[in-house]
């Protein structure tokens, strides 16, 4: 290989390499807290497509530099540190890209997201020690090494060449989808949604699984899910266990202390509690079948233009290409006792309301006629709050008020004692009514397995929501405990039913 | 080599600082036309809360803040179209034929401005039905999927549903010949308004005129 060839590819491998590094550290910031502050120097945005581009054309530029090596090595003569240097970034960088391969084909997670982590730092200190140390050794003749003196063909040929099947393999990784096959149900037979999942129907459906990793809290923040789906002529079921060692029904409980009720929270003022919080799971449908959930995250503080800034930090969810994702939303306190998911969907961003103080962008709930769950406190504040019902003592330690079986908060029935604790949710009925409703769910936790099901019609007839049939892309996240930090998985699931 | 050293130095001197240039949190920003004001009439902040009332600047207002409290404000108790006498009229429609929590007998509008007017919510006694013209000004397109056809970040607790204004004797038509007359409604699901008769149950928003000698300090104490 000719020097001049070698420093065009290195030209390539920088751009690639920091686009990569710049991508992943704002990915990383969904569960590395403590590196926040490094959130200004981060780009913002939908960032998937880029840190997949620079990951797929970085695999091919390694793999051909692999064997132009092999075929017609470069010669140079480093001294010995810079040459156990060079070996050490060739380490990082094949580790990182396997690694990531793997997390995008949603296998081996438990292994390859750490590593994937832990390369990423080894990237930074091999950048120091290679790149500022040739800096302060050669200074401005290092300049010699990054930008190519001449332009030759052959080395622009392959640049192009990489550069181009990198592309390619950038499209076909975009867009490459995991099949769901879904067994026929007859229509003599019946499941019924109660979460346990014990209907022998369930045998002849394929498992589908994916392990998903990011989330707050589960083991390491990850979780594995198996999905298996059934349909008959007008409805689909599906199946849904996940892994989440502890069982959290307790959503913002009220804790009574001697100035009165407070709202239990380590994070809910900025909207991103995890801890007192329920565990849920989200099923996101759609029509296209994008890697890294459909172009529907942007990441960062305020990474939609002409839109508030979030509180946490993390993002947003939008559709900015105007197309609706269906989101079935199942919450382990809120809507399991409804026999419901709550249908939400990811929009456009929505108009900016001056009165709320939460903008959510793109994530939003399907229209409802009636009935709903409230929070029983009359006015949040950090500090204290007053409860909108006090329960009938023997609904006392229910995880759901009830309205009959509540009456309206009175101070001097309020005999608490300090200490005890007040469940937050409100039921004004047992369930929503109209197109927020179509989703029937029931989940059940048991040795540290949830245990869900769900159905709903093919067709619904809400523009709201996502019709199911063959081609319909599916993402799955599982939430322990958290409001807003869940596990993720980038490759979507493809729903293929049978004739 | 030194020289090569201060300048990496230097380069992380002017990137730290870019450190602690955070993005601002978010920040509560006016809203063009309302202001949140608490029982007692003082303004809030658009964060702020509980709120009583809403200061409307555009129409020198205070609209009711609906409620899910249970008190006599709550979104929904509904009304049957009544005005009791005085010394300028006669009884105007039909006496408790709503339904609500806070009387014995079943309830009407005329329950709601007094009670209302008698804890002089906002510190105003002068509450009374909106017109049509006012109630309909408040009519815009709904915010979010579902919601009803109003601001509803100031006016939570709408319902789907119809709202009487002060406007009666309306000529009913079709299906409500047979009554006659009734009072116009603004249906803020749909965002129509409409004749409907005064023994029908809709809910209310209770208006009062905001007087002059509290403009200048309730628009002065507006907090933004």
């Amino acid at each position: 290989m000719r020097r001049v060839t070698f420093v065009l590819l290195h030209a390539l491998v920088i751009v690639l390499v920091l686009c990569s590094l710049f991508t992943g550290l704002r990915f990383s910031l969904l569960t590395q807290d403590w590196l926040m502050f490094i959130s200004p120097l981060l780009p913002q945005g939908d960032l998937y497509p880029w840190h997949l581009a620079s990951g797929s054309i970085l695999s091919v530029l390694a793999a051909g530099y692999l064997l132009l090596s092999l075929w017609r090595p470069y010669r140079s003569n480093p001294d010995l540190y810079h040459l156990w240097v060079n070996r050490l970034g060739y380490v990082v960088i094949v580790c990182l890209i396997c690694s990531g391969w793997f997390l995008w084909a949603g296998q081996f997670v438990g292994v390859m997201q750490p590593m994937h982590f832990y390369s990423l730092w080894l990237l930074l200190l091999y950048l120091v020690i290679h790149g500022w140390i040739y800096f302060i050794q050669h200074g401005k003749h290092i300049l010699s090494a990054l930008l190519p003196k001449r332009l030759e063909k052959q080395g622009l040929s392959l640049l192009a060449g990489v550069c181009i099947t990198g592309f390619l393999l950038f499209t076909a990784t975009r867009h490459s989808t995991e099949p769901l096959q879904v067994a026929h149900l007859g229509p003599d037979e019946f499941i019924e949604i109660d979460g346990k999942g014990n209907e022998p129907h369930w045998m002849r459906a394929p498992v589908y699984t994916i392990e998903t990793h990011g989330g707050a809290n589960f083991d390491d923040g990850r979780s594995t899910i198996h999905v298996q789906a059934l349909a008959n002529q007008y409805e689909s079921y599906f199946l849904i266990r996940w892994t989440d060692p502890s069982q959290s029904t307790h959503h913002l409980p009220l804790l009574k202390t001697q100035n009165g009720w407070k709202v239990q929270q380590d994070g809910f003022y900025r909207f991103d509690e995890r801890t007192f919080y329920e565990d849920k799971l989200a099923v996101m449908l759609s029509p296209s079948c994008i890697s890294g959930a459909d172009s529907t995250t942007y990441l960062g503080k305020r990474p939609l233009q002409g839109k508030p800034p979030n509180w946490h930090g993390k993002g947003f969810h939008a559709s900015m290409d105007g197309g609706i994702r269906d989101l079935w939303h199942w919450k382990a306190v809120r809507t399991n006792d409804m026999y419901l998911a709550d249908d939400n969907f990811f929009g456009p961003p929505a108009k900016v309301q001056q009165g709320q103080r939460r903008y959510s962008a793109g994530y939003q709930p399907d229209g409802k006629e009636s009935g709903a769950y409230v929070m029983n406190w009359q006015w949040y504040t950090p500090n204290a709050v007053v409860p909108k019902r006090l329960p009938d003592p023997k609904n006392a330690d229910l995880s759901v008020l009830p309205w009959f079986g509540s009456a309206p908060y009175l101070s001097k029935n309020d005999k608490y004692p300090p200490g005890s604790t007040l469940s937050s949710i409100l039921y004004r009925s047992n369930r929503f009514e109209g197109d927020r409703a179509d989703v029937r769910a029931r989940g059940l936790w048991d040795k540290g397995m949830w245990t869900l099901e769900l159905v709903r019609k093919h067709e619904t007839g809400s523009v709201h929501d996502v019709a199911l049939k063959n081609g319909t892309c599916m993402w799955f996240s599982a939430f322990d405990h958290a409001q807003v930090a869940h596990t993720r998985h980038i490759r979507p699931a493809v729903l293929r039913y049978s004739l | 080599m030194i020289a090569r050293l201060l300048m990496t130095f230097a380069a992380l001197l002017l990137i730290t600082p870019l450190l602690w240039f955070q993005p601002l949190s978010p920040i509560a920003q006016p809203h063009p036309r309302f202001v949140k004001l608490d029982k007692a009439g003082t303004p809030l902040s658009p964060w702020q809360g509980p709120w009583s009332c809403v200061l409307d600047t555009q129409k020198q207002l205070v609209w009711e803040a609906k409620t899910d409290n249970e008190n006599i404000h709550d979104g929904y108790w509904t009304y049957s179209w009544y005005l009791a006498a005085n010394e300028h009229r006669p009884p105007r429609g039909d006496a408790n034929l709503g339904d609500c929590y806070f009387e014995s007998s079943r309830c009407d509008t005329q329950d709601l401005i007094n009670k209302t007017r008698k804890t002089a919510l906002c510190g105003l006694t002068h509450w009374r039905l909106p017109t049509s013209d006012e109630l309909s000004s408040l009519l815009q397109s709904p915010a979010r999927s579902g919601h009803v056809h109003i601001a509803q970040d100031f006016f939570p607790h709408m319902k789907h549903g119809d709202y009487w204004s002060a406007d009666h004797s309306q000529p009913l038509s079709g299906h409500y010949q047979r009554f006659k007359q009734g009072a116009t409604a603004v249906n803020f699901h749909t965002g129509e308004l409409y004749p409907l008769p005064y023994r029908n149950a809709a809910f209310v928003l209770l208006v009062a005129d905001l007087p002059p000698e509290f403009q200048s300090s309730r628009l002065k104490g507006v907090i933004h």
